[in-house]
């Protein structure tokens, strides 16, 4: 790895109120264009790492260095503009339910428009379009104003989807984007974020539950095990005794197909 | 915090700057609320239960009226050592209300502990001085501290196994006792039935209302609805900004606390104090001014006081997930505020407006009854007047008002659900 893309540099962060420590002095950095899947217990921290890196956490010390700029030093307007080149997927899709599934694709468009127009929701005709076009690509041109709390899980996660790629991100932050989903529909969303990273050469950090959706999703796989970091290669390097390593002596295997 | 490699944690801003002094001060008030809080409610509990027992006492065995019994300083030594006693040994009442409990760093409290804890809480919880350090000092000599309640894998004692539970049960049987000995005597149980006659002109005449008074009487009745709704509507105007300063989830950190605090307290102040009181209070402010201003201005009080602690109640339930994923986005405070939070109040907010609106409209013509404008106002100078045609009629152009608009808010906000 000539120029890493990100660098997480002895990340610490501790919640005060449950006095959790939550990630123990974590390193690794990430490649442009990498397809990095997160792996770890429940509450093993993924979800903590993954918002450390936008600073929807404060991480309480370490340095998180994305594209040659240190972000945890950043005020918080240029966090801002850092972070609309950031996408994020979360289990719970996280929409507004109430609005419609345009209405929240539009919303990928907000780290770009002046505060005014946001506030008075006049969004430029070529967002309304690129909006249009990105729920498209994820198969629900049809759906573009049905309130999303009238669509499916994964149509959800779909708008989700659209939401993130109307920010033209650099990088995606994606928090278990499956866990809420059957098999078949997981595949389908992971066959989105695929084709992100090979088409749009976004570079993508996502948690997995399933270590065979890693497997055959991630080119790099990181395992985290209460706040550390126990495992980092590539997956076809997690044999047996890893995985055990990782989930624990009692653990089996789980296929989704 | 312990267990953590140094430096783990963040430090303090120091104690000579302005935001240190300031942080240090507020995070002692909030030590010294939380032991005051619970004492108050034992205090009060069990002086309030004290006083229902004697006037009971008295008034069923002694045959007169008392409240104390005792010097007035004998009850208070009495109730704050009781519950002092009560909270040091025992699961209090008000410990219980504010879901709290005492807590060793060990597990369960000894007899010892709790011993210790006694005494140190006349020593420097009573007087104050122990809440200087932070954890109090009657919190680190002892070892115990008032704790959040843990779950329990238990299952849960039933209430007459424990003594707040007791409490509770004595103080509602004692508090009915009490009730019955004000209220209710016999003659007034007998007169309702025998004297029923009495009332007999005022029947016959509001089956026969008098029609003529109609038009002036429904210029009132637009009155009052206008009195509901401008009420309603500046009502509206001051809630919406308040209900934000009053939402536990959006007021966090030393600055944000306390005026949540103080916000909340003064909406509980003004929505304890029924608008007829407030109409009396502005009927005395506005110099006797019968008028519907007063009857609006009263409305208005009680309105935002109500408003404030619904729409409240509504944000500290909204839903974060939006709230992170705009943010995530890059969007700016303001468009947070009008994308992920917005979206999830606007409903709610306007079904609560339409409810109150409602409330109001009964409420303008009770108002109007102290002489607050509108159609309570010639319901009762009718009433004093003798003129029970005329009042029949008015009675039945309320009820038809307010069963309308009853029907009309409930519809409305059916279709906003
Ligand atoms: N806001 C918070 N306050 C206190 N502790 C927290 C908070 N959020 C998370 N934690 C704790 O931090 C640890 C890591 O949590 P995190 O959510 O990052 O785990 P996770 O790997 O994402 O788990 P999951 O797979 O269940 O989502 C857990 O022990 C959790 O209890
Ligand atoms: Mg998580």
């Amino acid at each position: 790895m000539a120029n890493p893309y990100l660098v997480v540099d002895n990340l610490t962060k501790v919640y005060e109120r449950g006095q959790v420590l939550a990630l123990r002095d974590l390193s690794f950095s990430v490649a442009k264009g990498e397809f990095l899947v997160v792996i770890g217990l429940s509450g093993s921290g993924k979800s903590t790492l993954l918002r450390c890196i936008n600073r929807l956490i404060e991480p309480t010390r370490g340095r998180i260095w994305l594209d040659g700029t240190d972000v945890t030093r950043l005020s918080p307007a240029r966090m801002r503009r850092v972070r609309r080149k950031i996408g994020m997927i979360f289990q719970q899709f996280n929409l507004v339910d109430r609005s419609t599934a345009i209405g929240n694709v539009l919303t990928g468009r907000l780290g770009y428009l002046p505060g005014w127009r946001a506030l008075l929701g006049w969004f430029p005709k070529a967002d309304r379009e690129k909006a249009l076009a990105n729920l498209e690509r994820v198969g629900l041109r049809d759906k573009a104003y049905v309130r999303v709390d009238q669509l499916s899980g994964g149509q959800r996660q779909r708008v989700g989807i659209a939401r993130a790629l109307m920010q033209d991100p650099d990088l995606l932050l994606a928090d278990e984007p499956v866990s809420a989903l059957d098999p078949a529909t997981s595949h389908s969303v992971m066959q989105y974020l695929e084709q992100m990273n090979r088409q749009d050469g976004v570079t993508v950090i996502a948690s997995l539950h399933f270590l065979s959706l890693a497997r055959r999703y991630g080119t790099r796989i990181i395992a985290l095990k209460d706040g550390q970091l126990v495992f980092d290669g590539p997956p076809t390097a997690i044999d047996n005794a890893k995985f055990k390593e990782i989930y624990g002596e009692d653990a089996e295997e789980v296929e989704v197909r | 915090m312990t267990g953590y490699p140094e430096g783990f944690v963040s430090p303090r801003p120091a104690w000579t700057t302005g935001r240190g002094l300031w942080e240090a001060v507020a995070r002692r008030a909030d030590r010294a609320g939380r032991y005051l809080a619970p004492f108050l409610l034992d205090v009060a509990g069990l002086a309030a239960f004290w006083i229902l027992a004697t006037y009971t006492y008295a008034w069923y065995v002694l045959g007169a009226t008392a409240y104390l019994l005792v010097p007035w300083w004998v009850l208070l030594l009495g109730v704050v050592e009781g519950a002092i006693v009560w909270e040091s040994f025992g699961r209090s009442w008000g410990q219980k209300v504010v879901g709290r409990e005492l807590a060793s760093g060990s597990g369960r409290p000894t007899a010892s502990e709790r011993l210790r804890y006694f005494v140190l809480w006349h020593a420097f919880g009573l007087t104050g001085i122990g809440f200087v350090t932070v954890p109090p000092l009657h919190e680190r000599l002892s070892g115990l501290a008032l704790a959040r309640e843990r779950p329990s894998s238990l299952a849960p004692v039933p209430w007459y196994r424990t003594s707040a539970g007791l409490f509770t049960a004595a103080f509602l049987g004692v508090t009915m006792a009490a009730a019955l000995g004000v209220t209710l005597t016999w003659e007034s149980v007998v007169r309702l039935f025998t004297q029923a006659g009495q009332s007999l002109d005022f029947w016959r005449a509001l089956v026969r209302p008098d029609t003529s008074i109609l038009l002036e009487a429904g210029r009132d009745m637009i009155v009052t609805v206008f009195m509901a709704v401008l009420a309603t509507l500046f009502a509206v105007v001051v809630a919406v900004p308040l209900s934000f300063l009053a939402a536990r989830n959006l007021m966090r950190g030393p600055i944000g606390r306390p005026i949540y605090t103080a916000v909340r307290g003064a909406m509980s102040i003004a929505r304890s104090i029924e608008p007829i009181v407030w109409a009396i209070i502005f009927l005395v402010w506005v110099t006797a001014l019968r008028s519907p201003f007063a009857g609006i201005l009263a409305l208005w009080v009680h309105s935002i006081a109500d408003l404030v602690k619904l729409y409240a109640e509504r944000l500290e339930a909204i839903d974060q997930g939006p709230i992170e994923a705009i943010t995530a986005t890059g969007a700016g405070r303001l468009s947070v505020l009008r994308y992920a939070i917005v979206p999830q109040i606007v409903n709610p907010y306007i079904s609560f407006t339409l409810y109150r609106w409602d409330i109001n409209i009964r409420m303008a013509t009770v108002v109007g009854l102290v002489g607050g404008g509108g159609i309570g106002q010639r319901l009762i100078n009718y009433i004093w007047g003798v003129q029970y045609r005329q009042a029949g009629m008015v009675m039945i152009l309320i009820v038809l008002l307010v069963w309308a608009i009853d029907y009309l808010s409930a519809r409305l906000r059916a279709k906003l659900a």
